[in-house]
């Protein structure tokens, strides 16, 4: 039986030669164990990101959809984003229009208080739309997860502080 | 022992060292090799670095229940650091992902072109 405390006496061999491969060894091990334990670790984030729709393959296994369930909330993620471009359209017509009355005046104009509630009614109409289809999408889901989606869901966007708190 | 006088034991050796005489001549380079001494001894009292790790590698290491420790716990180490930076990538993808989702039901943070 080996002695703990003696070296491993080899014949023929140096033992710096020894400790230098041990050392060696050692750091491979070690490269090897990182290398391996991050790519398994990520690999579910990987096939994520390589998914077609990388936001909605996320959602699925956010909230532990079945396929069934991932199939409808993709149907309704689709017909909503026509309606969504449709409104950022609207929105940015009217910025643009609300910037241009701005940068011609130094006051509140009737026209600007036109523009701003026109402002405020896109705005209110899109969060509106928006939460209709989160209630949707919500009913899709078993009612734990829908729960969570839309506690979620609400504060990423009508709760959001829009950056105000940095 | 500790005596109570030491004042009276340092008089004695001073007497004595004062009436002690020799005839014997030191050899040659008495005093140089002396200084060699000092210095070959203060050298292997305080060994470089290198001295240090050549050490270690050449006769520490190469003990069997050192040499599994040291790649044990380099696994280990290596291991952990893989899950945490794993932990980390994962979370910046999930955050990311459902960042764009929200971005893309919701007009006001749509990215523009």
């Amino acid at each position: 039986m080996f002695n703990s405390l003696t070296p491993i006496r080899l014949p023929g061999r140096d033992p710096m030669k020894r400790g230098l491969l041990i050392l060696v060894f050692g750091l491979l091990a070690a490269t090897a164990a990182y290398g391996c334990i991050y790519l398994a670790c990520t690999a579910s984030a990987r096939d994520l990101q390589r998914s077609d729709q990388p936001e909605l393959a996320w959602l699925k296994e956010e909230f532990n959809l079945s396929d069934a369930e991932f199939k409808r909330v993709s149907e309704l993620h689709a017909a909503y984003l026509p309606q969504c471009a449709e409104m950022c359209k609207q929105i940015d017509a009217q910025n643009l229009r609300l910037k241009g009355l701005l940068a011609a005046t130094n006051q509140v104009t009737p026209k600007v208080e036109t523009a701003i509630a026109e402002s405020s009614r896109l705005r209110s109409e899109c969060q509106r739309e928006m939460l209709n289809h989160f209630y949707e999408v919500s009913r899709t889901m078993p009612p734990e997860q829908g729960r969570r989606y839309l506690a979620w869901v609400q504060d990423k966007t009508f709760l959001s502080d829009y950056g105000m708190k940095q | 022992m500790k005596t109570n006088e030491p004042d009276s034991h340092d008089d004695a050796l001073r007497r004595v060292l004062k009436e002690w005489r020799t005839d014997a001549t030191l050899p040659p380079r008495f005093q140089k090799s002396v200084w060699q001494r000092i210095e070959r001894t203060q050298a292997s009292a305080a060994p470089s670095m290198w001295g240090v790790v050549a050490h270690w590698i050449g006769a520490i290491l190469p003990r069997p229940a050192l040499a599994a420790a040291y790649v044990t716990l380099l696994l280990v180490i290596g291991g952990t650091a893989g899950w945490t930076q794993a932990h980390q990538t994962n979370a910046r993808v999930n955050s990311e992902l459902g960042a764009r989702y929200v971005q893309q039901l919701d007009p006001y943070q749509a990215p523009r072109p």
